[in-house]
């Protein structure tokens, strides 16, 4: 199993729960684990009964589980505070506030918080030392987007590259006769900045595509269904591959004597259910590794070994110099 | 003073004259013609960058924010021509000296 793991699907198919489950069997599986929530509602410390925050806290009665929590807001603000830090290091009182303002409008435009929460999807990337990373997305719409940042982004930072790396050539020409240029290339921390903003995104990319797995969950019912099918295709377009799906929430089937109102209801809902499993088993080129059944109580504490247990996703760590 | 150090002073003087119309007349020419080239690319990097400031949503201007402690005074004085600017032909007009 590769080292990153991405739980997704539609808003309220039981996300959490599966990738606290996961996570779950991975740190009991002995291996070093990191679970990152990236929901804004967060729910990972409704799972835990315990508090947590943007850094990795070790989960009380785990050896090797941590949990954190990715607060977007917070990581915009701390953006925000870095460039005004900077900016009244750099420029001088009488025009900073014209740019203050420029700067507060950037943070509050709407990609701002999925532009942080990438961010810090990449810092966790490259600094996270646990041999399991899982990640417990948002719903569809906002990871898709998410993930689809690198390769939208890397050619965005790439025009703006060639237009800076134009300019101050010509402003190197225009210095004829051994004049100093108005600008030069080595050393423009613009074009600096700009280089470092397209490595980052270069390796989010690289490491999305060769060292993550992505899981949808999936409810058995058609709405849910249909956006798994679309998330599929839009993951793909992006040159990820969904490696399976998980069916969350599966109705018990009742015993063969009981024969109330709930009975003959739980009957048919099985049936119902068990015609959309079949559709999902035929239609998706991936393979369905869970059917968990629903719980009466919420998911958390030794509930979760046992769905754990329902997981069929493969644990250990894929051997290095694959 | 001698005839040689008169034809010297004399060739100084053409020489600084003929410098000068040179200078007048193509380098200086030339020079601002080049970096009149490079300001208009960096309004359409500035452009690029901040199109929020014109009220078009940008989705790298969280990121082209870090920017602007480099940019300070560049940006205000390109938001200032950019709500100035008439026309294309006014800035283009700039370059030609009639």
């Amino acid at each position: 199993m590769r080292r990153f793991v991405f739980f997704g699907g539609k808003g309220g198919v039981g996300k959490t729960t599966v990738s606290s489950a996961y996570a779950h069997r991975c740190a009991r599986g002995g291996l070093d684990t990191l679970l990152v929530s990236t929901d804004p509602a967060h729910s990972t410390a409704d799972v835990f009964d315990q508090a947590f925050d943007d850094d990795p806290t070790p989960v009380d009665g785990y050896d090797s589980l941590e949990v954190m929590e990715i607060d977007p807001e917070e990581a915009v603000d701390d953006h925000l505070m870095g460039i005004k830090r900077q900016l009244g290091d750099q420029v001088s009182p009488a025009i900073v506030n014209e740019i203050d303002r420029q700067i507060e409008l950037a943070h509050r435009t709407p990609g701002a918080h999925e532009a942080a929460l990438f961010d810090r999807f990449i810092d966790v990337m490259r600094e996270a030392e646990h041999d399991r990373v899982v990640f417990d997305t948002s719903p569809t719409g906002g990871t898709l987007r998410l993930l689809s940042l690198p390769e939208y982004l890397g050619g965005w930072i790439d025009r703006l590259l060639e237009k800076r790396e134009a300019s101050v050539d010509l402003y190197e020409k225009a210095a004829i006769g051994g004049r100093e240029p108005r600008r030069t290339a080595i050393g423009d921390p613009i074009i600096a900045r700009l280089r470092e903003r397209k490595g980052n995104f270069e390796f989010a990319g690289r490491t999305l595509r060769e060292e993550a797995a992505f899981f949808l969950v999936v409810n058995p019912d058609e709405l849910s269904i249909r956006e798994t099918r679309r998330a599929v295709e839009s993951l793909s377009s992006e040159g990820l591959a969904v490696t399976g799906l998980v069916a969350n929430r599966l109705t018990p089937e009742p015993e063969d004597h009981e024969d109330g109102r709930g009975a003959r209801f739980l009957r048919d809902r099985v049936a119902t259910e068990r015609e959309r499993l079949d559709e999902i088993r035929e239609t998706f080129d991936q393979p369905l590794v869970a059917a968990i059944g629903t719980r009466t109580e919420e998911v958390k504490g030794d509930l979760l070994g046992s769905v754990a247990e329902e997981l069929d996703i493969e644990v250990s760590a894929e051997t290095p110099g694959r | 003073m001698d005839l040689s150090h008169r034809i010297a002073a004399f060739r100084e003087t053409v020489e600084e004259w003929l410098r000068g119309l040179y200078h007048g007349m193509v380098s200086h020419r030339a020079y601002e013609y080049i970096e009149q080239e490079a300001e208009d690319q960096e309004d359409a990097f500035l452009l690029a960058c901040f199109p929020d400031a014109f009220g078009i949503p940008s989705p790298v201007s969280y990121y082209t924010a870090e920017l602007l402690p480099y940019l300070g005074p560049e940006f205000e004085q390109w938001e200032r021509r950019m709500w100035d600017r008439g026309s294309v032909l006014e800035r283009k007009g700039h370059q030609f000296h009639y």
